[in-house]
């Protein structure tokens, strides 16, 4: 980093972010259209499963949750490290955070934006889903909040809310940027923005006070939201759900995969857009410790876990993790437990962690390890419970991996549209820091 | 308002008030106008019950058809019928959907080039007298052949014989039971099966008799099987080959080398010589020896079990035997029924006062002596009625062929099926529950069949048919009540009238016993067993010989042991799957000669290696052929050729496991003092329940595995039909299953299994929306309109016993008039369940009401409760301390399921047999 010219440092930062915003190629809208023909795919089949009945998907008795669920909790955890990385680590100073803020946080609002479509999708009866929501009515009838989905439908719609508001309260003052050096329509839409900023001493003033605010509010969401998502199985009585450990081993999960999934974008990111020198290493690195770190504790959870039923004399229990380790879907705890716990244990070498193509292809197993573990945790509870003579398995049908591919379809297209209409980097902040 | 507006509008008033008027109610295709009062007794919400009897099979159970609004809606047992005392069975359960069938043949038709044309009624009675008089004309027979016919019918079939000039055939029966009646003939002088009321002995044994499945009247032998395992002292031995639901319902399962079962009877008869019985001197010189180490490797019992069965006979006060099905469905299976027959002699049992009325039926051997005089061409006109003998017919009778030979085939049927196929002439006749007749299963036992709806289509009844043909000018229902009124006299007609059955008076006459007949057979036995692989074809409790097969629900509803729904397929032993590496959906061709015959595996726990069965709906015709001496067609195939063919079908099996795999769901023993010092902390706080707690008591030790609850609940509570694909992803929505769960040693344990209604039910909590909620009355109801469908009460079920509707199921026409008007049905996406019969609970609750009390003990029946041929299901109040069910809960063989969980369910168990 040039240090020598503060003016002229500024000035690149400015124009090395917004140019990223200039007029896309060839290669952009082929990855736009393909991410916008998953997500025509996808609905599509969602209104078919409408049309025709829930039967289109695979899941049926015992196994009433599949791959819906799987992709609600995925994309919740995936929404995770937005949070973390912003909020948390604002708070605690760590100056690393400022290359990733900015693409953290917007994938947390379009994971939160895509997770929130499953619970949806997967309603026998999605056309009264309001039924879910506390509304008033004249059958002066509320939503039962003893149940762990009213605390899902609180717990999300509260996360979405504050994300939504630290990303753009966050924005604010590089969407005055924009609004300077932009010209026409643009600088007129980012004239509404960024309402008004003038960059004044008084706003800073009162914006580092709202900002720290915010960070301050969102930050006991990273461990709550993600609880409440894991009690939706603890709260149950099923066997391979009913445990007490899920709320931290839950949250763990979900930032050892957001931090995969931030590495997934960001590298690419990096490379496309030429920000290398916005995006070090240095920067990956510390991300990379975050999700060893994580990762720790999720295998900590899993032998913990295994204990319980190991030592349990809980036949059912006993029963549900021998299934899982043996059973029908065996091959895909084996490929879990070796995304998630044997894979990371490399990072503990520094030369691989600070290797960004290796930590790239890492980043993507742990994902695939992270929704496995989702997939693992459902599927498996559920085909054997209690009543042997209910015991069943499930396959995916074709229009559940169709809905799944929209789901990244989706998550996808929401962020090449990011990339090209918001800065993608902080430029007050790199300012700040740099400058 | 000026004068022109004025008329305007009065014109327009008038005019519309005039057109509004016109049309009667006649044309408003209403089902029932509330502006005229009814003519015809249909008062809306109100049911109407005829007593009738159910014909699903011959064996004449009664019957009580629920009418709404002008259309049957549900069969029920007559309670202290004499035939079926209040149960049914499956089959009989699903007889509506015979009525209801889409496929039921509307109007007459004819073949032709190609297919069938409709044709009216006049022009079929009319070709029918034109062929009659023309082969009468030109000498040729016509012949009459029927299945087994009782009562008015077969008078009428006769009268309608002597006018026309048409022989009467030997009725046929797949289940003719023609061994064990040309039997008795030999030692009794009588052709008949005796009855046998299996609650008044105090030992039975029963060797290859399916008393539970097809036997001569399953629902009585279930009902009767009841009242005896209740009492201390009955023990029942069933000694078969295989493996079949009544084996596995009795006490020892003796399991017997192929053919051994004349070895045990007669070996049974050497040992009780010793007690006070004795066989007759001649009897016991023409039986060869056999020493007890002779028996036992002959049966292939093994010498500690036979002695278990002989000392057990000898210390009874009255033993009976019953042999039939597949033990006299082979060669030698003459000898079995005699010998069966001396001993039901020697203990009194061959009481013919109520004898099972086989009368008109013949044997298999008759079927053969059709089917030459129909080559000779010496045949003008066949009529067949309610038989499908080219279904059953061996290959070598070529019978769908010889069936074209006469002038004209004519058959009465409501559905088509193989016969049909051939012939040149469908008289379509009205299902009983639309017309009139009665029936005598037994001597002395009229039971009464009319009609609860008017005819569906223009179809009409066999004896309506007959009677015209006969050229009588009246209706068949004068001619019955003229029948009827100078039998029984008006006031009994009246009794049979409202209670659908009369019993009349039972002859006095002594069988004579005089084995001198049988002496020849004796001599001649041969007491030859076969101890290589074997093929057994299997009566089967869903489709009886067959017929039941297009009744949609018997599908549906699984096979008790296997738990398999849709679909063929063959049981398959252990061990031979374990050989032959064969898994559960995996194909296996078994071979003999020139048939053979492809079928996917399903591996049965209990069958000994190298025994396999296959039911008999399974398998086309009669491939094993006919035994010559008795006319019963054979039923076991020795040494057919087993292999794998490596092709993979999926099979509909409904069980994941029929294990218990030591879950306690049958505890063993069952630990009351354990159990009440259990205290679960609870979150939330108790229900309260003022007035009623409902509650069920199911008696395992009764429990026979039948599933005519299963079948009485769908029919009641509207619960659609899937089909084939939905089942094998595991999508049936039954509510209430019959689990199976077989022990190491081959015995096997039905649970019945429905919707608990737990005091702390785990569905409840976890539901968002309130659609999963606990009733006041104790009940866990599931408020359809509330349901948003996420399913986690149904994740959450400890039970799964929650169906979700994957489909807006949309019953076929006219089967969607079977719908029971009481309870709703289901929108797809919403979850359902067992209610308790919430309906019938409702309507009690309001009958109460009016008469300002509360409900009775017993008042309430669940459909399931009320078809149980065994009384196993008891339904009631846990208020109400005097109730049967309160009482029953406090047993002390009674548990609760998944007791450990804390769900406090309302159906407790009583805990069966050891």
């Amino acid at each position: 980093m040039n240090k020598t010219d503060p003016i002229e440092a500024r000035e690149r930062f400015e124009s090395d972010v917004l140019s990223v915003m200039g007029r896309p190629g060839f290669r952009y809208f082929a990855a736009l259209g393909f991410c916008a023909f998953l997500v025509t795919l996808g609905f599509g089949l969602w209104g078919w499963q409408i049309f025709r009945g829930v039967g289109v998907a695979g899941i049926s008795h015992p196994v009433g949750w599949g791959v819906y669920i799987t992709n609600f909790v995925f994309w919740v955890g995936i929404a995770h490290s937005g949070t973390l990385i912003s909020a948390v680590l604002f708070l605690f100073r760590a100056k690393f955070r400022t290359s990733f803020n900015r693409a953290a946080e917007a994938m947390t609002v379009f994971a939160l934006m895509v997770a929130g479509l499953f619970p949806l999708i997967h309603l026998g009866r999605v056309w009264i889903f309001y039924y879910l929501l506390p509304y008033p009515n004249q059958r002066l009838l509320w939503p039962n909040f003893r149940s762990p989905l009213i605390w899902d439908v609180f717990a999300v719609t509260t996360y979405m809310i504050v994300s939504l508001v630290f990303f753009y309260v966050g924005m604010i003052p590089d969407l005055a940027v924009a609004r300077r050096r932009l010209k026409g329509f643009a600088s007129r839409i980012f004239a509404i923005l960024s309402l008004g900023w003038n960059g004044s001493l008084g706003q800073w003033r009162h914006y580092n006070k709202l900002y720290i605010f915010l960070a301050a509010f969102a930050t006991p969401l990273v461990a709550s939201v993600h609880s409440i998502v894991s009690w939706d199985f603890a709260v149950s009585i099923v066997p391979g759900w009913h445990t007490t450990i899920f709320a931290p081993y839950f949250v763990a999960g979900a930032i050892l995969s957001g931090t995969a999934m931030v590495i997934t974008l960001v590298w690419p990111m990096q490379r496309i857009l030429k920000l290398e020198n916005y995006i070090t290493t240095d920067h990956f690195e510390a991300i990379a410790k975050i999700l060893l770190l994580t990762s720790l504790i999720v295998s900590y959870s899993y032998i913990v876990e295994t204990g319980f039923a190991f030592y349990g004399e809980h036949p059912f229990e006993a029963e549900q993790f021998r299934y899982r380790s043996f059973g029908d879907y065996a091959v895909l705890y084996w490929v879990m437990i070796f995304c998630n716990s044997l894979l990371p244990l490399t990072l503990f070498v520094r030369r691989l962690r600070r290797s960004l193509p290796y930590l790239f292809v890492l980043s993507l197993l742990v994902n695939v390890g992270m929704w496995i573990e989702r997939f693992v945790i459902i599927v498996n509870s559920l085909a054997r419970d209690y009543d042997p003579y209910a015991w069943g398995t499930y396959t995916p049908s074709p229009v559940e991996i169709g809905i799944t591919l929209m789901s990244f379809g989706l998550f996808f297209l929401l962020y090449l549209i990011f990339l090209k209409v918001l800065p993608i980097l902080s430029i007050t902040e790199l300012k700040e820091h740099h400058g | 308002m000026d004068r022109r507006k004025f008329l305007q509008t009065a014109g327009i008033v008038s005019g519309t008030v005039f057109m509004g008027s016109c049309g009667s109610e006649r044309d408003q295709n209403k089902l029932i106008s509330y502006l005229v009062p009814p003519e015809d007794g249909v008062t809306p919400g109100k049911a109407l019950w005829y007593a009738t009897t159910c014909t699903e099979c011959t064996a004449g159970c009664g019957a009580m058809v629920r009418v709404r609004e002008g259309r049957p809606v549900k069969i029920e047992g007559i309670p202290e019928h004499p035939v079926s005392r209040g149960g049914l069975c499956m089959r009989g359960q699903s007889s509506l959907w015979r009525l209801y069938h889409p496929e039921r043949i509307k109007t007459p038709l004819l073949r032709q080039e190609g297919g069938f044309l409709e044709i009216s009624w006049e022009e079929a009675l009319g070709r029918i007298r034109e062929n009659l008089d023309v082969a009468r004309s030109e000498g040729r027979r016509s012949v009459y052949l029927a299945g087994r016919t009782t009562g008015s019918l077969s008078e009428m079939i006769d009268l309608f014989g002597e006018t026309a000039g048409v022989e009467r055939l030997p009725e046929f029966e797949y289940f003719s039971h023609a061994a064990l009646r040309r039997s008795y003939g030999a030692l009794f002088g009588r052709e008949e099966i005796p009855h046998f009321p299996i609650d008044e002995a105090d030992v039975l044994l029963t060797v290859g008799a399916d008393l539970l499945e097809t036997f001569l009247s399953p629902v009585d032998f279930a009902a009767r099987y009841s009242e005896a395992v209740s009492r201390e002292n009955f023990r029942w031995f069933h000694a078969e080959p295989h493996m079949s639901l009544t084996g596995a319902n009795a006490h020892r399962r003796l399991i017997l080398k192929p053919g051994g079962e004349a070895a045990l009877l007669a070996h049974l008869l050497r040992t009780s010589a010793s007690g006070g019985r004795k066989p007759p001197r001649a009897v016991l010189d023409s039986l060869p020896e056999l020493s007890p180490q002779d028996a036992a490797d002959a049966t292939g019992l093994g010498e500690k079990s036979l002695r278990e069965l002989t000392e057990a006979w000898a210390g009874a006060k009255r033993p009976m035997v019953i042999a039939g099905g597949v033990s006299v469905g082979q060669r030698g299976g003459e000898a079995v029924s005699l010998l069966a027959g001396l001993l039901q002699g020697m203990h009194g049992w061959a009481d013919f006062s109520r004898a099972e009325n086989y009368g008109n039926v013949g044997n298999a051997n008759d079927l053969a002596k059709l089917s030459d005089r129909l080559a000779t061409g010496g045949i003008g006109v066949i009529f067949i009625s309610r038989t499908n003998p080219v279904y059953h017919a061996p290959d070598d009778l070529h019978l769908s062929a010889r069936l074209r030979q006469p002038d004209l085939a004519v058959g009465f049927a409501d559905l088509p099926d193989e016969t049909t196929r051939e012939l040149d002439l469908i008289l379509p006749v009205s299902h009983t529950y639309e017309s009139w007749g009665d029936t005598e299963p037994r001597r002395g036992i009229r039971t009464l069949i009319r009609p609860a709806v008017q005819p569906l289509y223009d179809t009409r009844s066999e004896g309506g048919i007959l009677l015209e043909l006969a050229g009588k000018g009246e209706s068949y229902r004068d001619w019955l009540f003229s029948r009827w009124s100078g039998r029984f006299g008006e006031k009994a007609l009246g009794e049979f009238a409202s209670r659908g059955y009369l019993v009349e008076e039972a002859p006095g006459e002594k069988a004579q016993f005089d084995p001198a007949d049988a002496i020849d057979v004796l001599k001649r036995i041969d007491f030859a067993q076969t101890a290589g692989p074997g093929l057994w074809i299997t009566p089967s409790i869903r489709a009886f010989d067959g017929r039941s097969r297009p009744l949609k629900l018997l599908s549906e509803v699984p096979d008790p042991l296997t738990t398999i729904s849709y679909g063929r397929w063959v049981s398959v032993p252990e061990a031979d799957a374990k050989r032959l590496k064969i898994r559960d959906g995996e194909e296996v061709r078994l071979s003999s000669g020139d048939w053979s015959v492809e079928l996917p595996a399903r591996i049965q726990p209990g069958l000994l290696k190298g025994r396999f069965t296959v039911h008999r709906e399974h398998l086309h015709r009669a491939p094993f052929g006919i035994d010559p001496d008795t006319g019963e067609f054979i039923v076991r195939l020795d040494g057919p050729r087993v292999e794998k063919t490596g092709v993979k079908r999926p099979l509909a099996v409904l069980a994941g496991s029929t294990s218990r795999q030591g879950r306690g769901i049958i505890p063993d023993p069952v630990h009351r003092e354990a159990k009440k010092e259990e205290v679960h902390a609870r979150l939330y706080p108790e229900h309260e329940h003022p007035e009623y707690r409902w509650a069920m008591a199911v008696d395992l030790r009764r429990c026979i595995g039948c599933g005519a609850c299963a079948a009485a609940c769908y029919v009641e509570n509207n619960v659609p039909v899937t089909g084939q694909k939905d089942h094998l992803k595991g999508r049936e929505m039954s509510w209430l299953r019959i689990e199976p769960y077989y022990r190491d040693d081959g015995a096997v344990e039905f649970v019945p299994m429905l919707c608990q209604h737990c005091h702390f039910a785990p569905c409840e909590p976890v539901c968002p929306v309130y659609a999963a909620y606990h009733n006041p009355q104790g009940l866990n109801v599931q408020v359809y309109n509330r349901c948003v469908g996420t399913r986690y009460c149904s994740n959450n079920c400890p039970y799964k016993v929650r169906r979700f509707n994957w489909w807006p199921h949309k019953a076929e026409e006219p089967l969607r008039r079977m719908h029971n008007p009481d309870v709703p049905v289901r929108a797809r996406g919403v979850m359902e369940k067992c209610t308790f019969c919430i309906q019938r609970i409702r309507a009690a609750g309001d009958a109460a009401k009016d008469e300002g009390r509360k409900i009775r003990d017993g008042e309430v029946m669940p459909a399931c409760a009320q078809s149980c041929p065994t009384s196993a299901i008891v339904f009631g109040n846990l208020k109400d301390l005097e109730a049967k069910v309160t009482r029953l809960s406090k047993a002390d063989r009674a548990y609760r399921i998944f007791d450990v969980l804390g769900t406090e369910s309302s159906v407790y168990y009583l805990k069966g047999q050891e």
